[in-house]
């Protein structure tokens, strides 16, 4: 009984560490089996013995850690680059691991011949290396050694020798690197030929399926009709944006995420790193003859579609592209500039199809939307902006095109002034239903009616677009009795808060009194007791 | 045979009922009923009444929510809100009801406060104290109970929070968790057996103890004032001159409950007074920062703040409610402590006790309200160390006042205790030492100064005069 107990209590320290307490290595075995796993190819173990000029050792525990978790393939591969020369040497090793390899990433890397001489500081001039921090060792930015291995090229296996030709095998760089590109002077000088580049595998479904399925493949053939295209392949304007302008080297990441050049947020200032630029964008003209502006970004920055995008971070907000379009950039001509925003403001462009402006700014050859709330810089509207008055939108065109038509003044006094209504009294409702609730009224019916009138204010802003009365009082007649109903909810509030009042006045008087009466009972009291 | 033709009818009737019942000794018992005079003012003897009339209220308020409150998750929120907007006067029974709760554990706390300072506990009336120290918990367990009932978001997680400290108690917390909320979390069931213990656990317990509480008061009558206080005055009777005074107090409740219902059905709208329904609690969604219990919780709430994760081996709100219980209970013992009052001896150290805690417990509450820390915050949470400095410059404010009073106006003596606490805040929130240090310190301190005083001859020892 006694050894048993013994056995029970000495049992935890066994198990817990067989080497401590001495046991048999037959008990110790289990133990043993992952150290196997986590066993290093001796190649890799030399390097971490290798010290630098300090006489520690370069490769730290943390890259002891990285280097045990590869699975077994990679580091024999590992191994097999030593021994080649490809990978350098510890310090080479200790950049590599410091980036924080998945084991996807590091399969690709210790695979790529390419990667590997183009990483070791020992093997290659400052002008060809690929370093984590370029600033540091000088190198060029586009040789950002972090960027390139997170680019959804390398990430998806096309390496370096997808787009620079070659092998990932190659020991040594053959002259099939030189055979898929212009020569230097040549490249510079036409660029054109970056998008036949790109263009040969995005082109290409059958190819594209491989990779990307989802991708659309008709880039080139947009790009081809966009005024870039136009510039670039028609002009041969090298100036012109072309793939990587936008997109970028090494490093290319798609548009969701967040550090891509063509995420909603950052599109902007892609468009504007040239469009933003008066210098570079000096003697391009629009249509008219008249110079390109370079205030679009700067304005854009301004509008209501610009604050929420780059400011509320709502990336349903439009940027450049979703009004220009993305390959087939253009300016929207006049004729299509209202249906760019009809796709987001559909209501208020079927509205205007159907009203007496719609002849009036075709006659005249105007943009319809643009021609009240503008391009880059459109403001949040404002009720304001109706008036027949000269500070008002519809009073300065009136007077100059429509001999001051006193029928149009008269509705639009009539919108201004019904919208101010119903949104004064919703702002007054808001007050109310805030005032009432402290005081413990049921505001249940009042928040329902002001849902409503909210509602139709929303419907009758948007209803001026048709530049009716009739049409307009569809969405303001509700607006109106939501508001009367609203109102009466308020008075009946008030009257019952009155009821309330009197109420307590009543009891507290009766109580008062009641109270004075008892007071005076008590003196009496007194005053007996005491005589 | 010639008597009852000249009695008037309700001597009649009284008559036929004493045959029955012997109410002679009863009216005999009332007419001669006294209420003692002198020695210190009349007022305090009505804060006994006070609490009553308002837990009175509280029954009456109850029945009525009673008879529209459905518990049930579908059905608990609903129903307030039912309460509240629709049922003819529900708000005005529901605001009754919370100002009333709030107003009645004011005036017990008064109540308990002079019977403290008044040394009214002191011998034979000790387990009236103790019946009263119960009934105080019992009050206290109504609040709690009740504060879950409208199945709103603030008293969910207010719930949560409040249970959650029941974890600390050593030994049994988990399960005493467990079986408070029954199961491991907050969910209906906690609301159900809230439920049943709000509206007829503690019911039938306060009544009983309240039952006891009066059966004592009645036998003994009120405690007169101490030996060394007394002046030879006549007592007033109980019925009526009493009895009167004691009505005109509760009109002056009730109206004062009428005016604070009407202007304010919601509450003052400070932390831990407000019962504004909000949205209707949801399990799943976040907590937010800022819950806090009822106001006279917060003391506890606070003192749990203070306590680090660890002490001496315990965890920190182990040891906070480790205190808070040897605190509760010394409070419960007072009367079997207080050796000299019980000799109708002045007990000045007593007295100061009553103060000290008051000054101790203001402290911690003001603290936990943020008073002074709420606008100084850098991450738009209340500062702690602004709101430290606020609390003990208005501790230390309120405790010069209260001392020089009592030095002047009433002549004490002894301030050992109620300094200690004027002491501790001011290390803590102007010195910026950490309360427990400061604690130990000032407990330190305030033993060494008691066991020199102890020492010395009684006369000079005793000091005081209450």
């Amino acid at each position: 009984m006694s050894s048993l107990v013994f056995a029970l209590v000495l049992s935890p320290v066994l198990a817990a560490d067989p080497a401590e307490t001495g046991a048999p290595a037959a008990q110790a075995a289990p133990a043993a089996a992952p150290a196997a796993q986590g066993a290093l190819p001796p190649q890799v173990e030399e390097l971490f013995k290798e010290k630098g000029k300090d006489g520690q050792p370069i490769l730290t525990d943390s890259d002891r850690a990285a280097v045990t978790k590869l699975p077994s393939h990679i580091l024999a591969t590992v191994a097999k680059k030593i021994d080649a020369g490809t990978l350098g040497g510890a310090n080479h090793l200790h950049i590599l691991l410091s980036l924080d390899l998945s084991p996807q990433t590091a399969e690709l890397v210790f695979s790529d011949n390419c990667v590997l001489c183009h990483s070791d500081p020992e093997a290659q001039g400052k002008s060809r290396l690929f370093s984590p921090d370029p600033k540091a060792s000088g190198s060029p930015a586009h040789l950002n050694l972090k960027s390139m291995l997170s680019d959804a090229h390398f990430r998806h296996g096309l390496m370096c020798s997808g787009c620079h030709g070659g092998s990932p095998d190659d020991e040594v760089m053959g002259g099939a690197i030189k055979e898929r590109w212009p020569a230097k002077d040549e490249r510079q000088k036409d660029r054109g030929w970056v998008v036949g580049f790109c263009g040969k595998c995005h082109g290409d479904p059958s190819f594209m399926r491989g990779f990307n399925p989802s991708l659309p493949t008709d880039q080139v053939a947009k790009y081809k009709e966009s005024q870039h295209g136009i510039l670039l392949l028609q002009k041969h304007d090298s100036k012109a944006a072309q793939c990587v302008s936008c997109h970028g080297v090494h490093g290319i990441q798609g548009p969701k995420n967040r550090l891509s050049n063509v995420h909603p947020q950052q599109i902007p200032f892609t468009c504007g790193k040239c469009h933003a630029d008066s210098q570079y964008m000096a003697g391009y003209t629009r249509e008219d003859g008249s110079p390109l502006p370079t205030n679009q970004l700067e304005l854009y920055q301004t509008s209501v579609h610009g604050k929420a995008l780059l400011e509320k971070g709502d990336l349903g907000a439009p940027a450049c592209n979703d009004c220009h379009g993305n390959h087939a950039a253009m300016p929207p001509q006049v004729a299509s500039i209202a249906q760019v925003c009809r796709t987001c403001h559909a209501q208020n462009g079927i509205l205007f199809d159907g009203s007496k402006h719609k002849k009036a700014y075709e006659a005249h050859k105007w943009p319809e939307c643009g021609q009240c709330h503008g391009e880059h810089g459109i403001q949040k509207t404002s009720d304001l902006m109706i008036s027949d008055s000269a500070d008002g939108l519809c009073g300065n065109c009136h007077a100059k095109f429509a001999g001051n038509n006193t029928q149009c003044n008269q509705v639009a006094r009539y919108f201004r002034g019904s919208i101010m209504e119903l949104a004064d009294g919703d702002a007054h409702l808001g007050g109310d239903i805030e005032h009432l609730a402290e005081r413990g009224l049921d505001i249940e019916k009042l928040g329902a009616a002001k849902g409503e009138l909210d509602e139709a204010l929303v419907q009758a802003r948007s209803r001026i677009h048709a530049f009716d009365q009739g049409e307009f009082d569809v969405a303001a007649k509700p607006g109106r009795e939501a508001l009367a109903k609203a109102n009466t909810l308020v008075a009946d509030a008030h009257s019952e808060y009155g009821f309330r009042r009197n109420g307590v006045l009543a009891s507290i008087g009766i109580m008062g009194f009641l109270a004075v009466m008892l007071a005076f009972k008590v003196r009496e009291l007194n005053a007996r007791r005491k005589k | 045979m010639s008597a009852p033709e000249t009695q008037t009818r309700g001597q009649r009737l009284f008559g036929w009922l004493d045959q029955r019942y012997d109410l002679s000794p009863v009216v005999e018992f009332i007419e001669h009923k006294e209420v003692p005079v002198g020695g210190h003012p009349m007022v305090w003897y009505y804060l006994g009444g006070t609490t009553l009339f308002f837990f009175l209220v509280q029954i009456a308020s109850g029945v009525l929510l009673l008879m529209y409150y459905q518990a049930g998750e579908a059905t608990s929120y609903e129903s307030i809100r039912y309460i509240t907007t629709k049922v003819p006067f529900g708000w005005l029974v529901r605001s009754v009801h919370c100002w009333s709760a709030h107003l009645m554990i004011l005036s017990l706390m008064f109540h308990m406060l002079s019977t403290m300072m008044l040394k009214a506990y002191r011998k034979p009336r000790e387990l009236t104290w103790v019946t009263g120290f119960l009934l105080f918990a019992v009050a206290l367990g109504f609040g709690f109970s009740g504060y879950l009932l409208p199945w709103n978001e603030l008293a969910f997680f207010a719930t949560s929070v409040g249970t959650d400290s029941m974890k600390a108690v050593p030994v049994v917390g988990q399960w005493l968790l467990e079986v408070l909320r029954g199961g491991p979390d907050v969910t209906i069931n906690t609301l159900y057996r809230f439920f049943a213990l709000h509206v007829v656990v503690l019911p039938i317990t306060a009544i009983a103890l309240l039952g006891v509480h009066l059966l004592f008061i009645q036998r003994q009558g009120m405690a007169p004032a101490m030996a060394h206080q007394k002046e030879s005055r006549p007592g007033i009777r109980f019925f009526p001159d009493f009895m009167l005074r004691d009505v005109l107090l509760w009109l002056v409740c009730l109206i004062l409950l009428s005016g604070l219902v009407f202007l304010l059905p919601y509450g003052p709208g400070i932390p831990g007074v407000e019962w504004e329904l909000g949205k209707k609690a949801n399990p799943l969604a976040p907590a937010y920062p800022g819950i806090k219990p009822e106001w006279y919780f917060l003391w506890i709430y606070q003192l749990l703040k203070e306590f680090p994760a660890h002490l001496f081996g315990l965890e920190g709100p182990q040891a906070a409610v480790g205190v808070v219980g040897v605190l509760m209970a010394a409070w419960a013992l007072v009367p079997f402590l207080d050796r000299r009052a019980a000799r109708e001896q002045p007990s000045p150290m007593f007295t100061d006790l009553g103060v000290g805690a008051l000054l101790f417990i203001a402290y911690l509450t003001l603290k936990a309200w943020d008073i002074g820390g709420l606008a100084k915050g850098e991450t738009g949470l209340p500062d702690p160390r602004a709101t430290s400095w606020a609390c003990a410059w208005i501790v230390l404010a309120i405790g010069v006042v209260v001392t020089a009073f009592r030095a002047v106006v009433q002549k004490h003596r002894w301030f050992i205790l109620s300094g200690a606490a004027i002491v501790q805040a001011v290390l803590n929130g102007l010195l910026g030492m950490d309360y427990l240090l400061a604690g130990a310190i000032v407990v330190v301190l305030a033993a060494v100064a008691i066991a020199v005083i102890l020492r010395r001859p009684a006369p000079a020892a005793a000091g005081g005069t209450t």
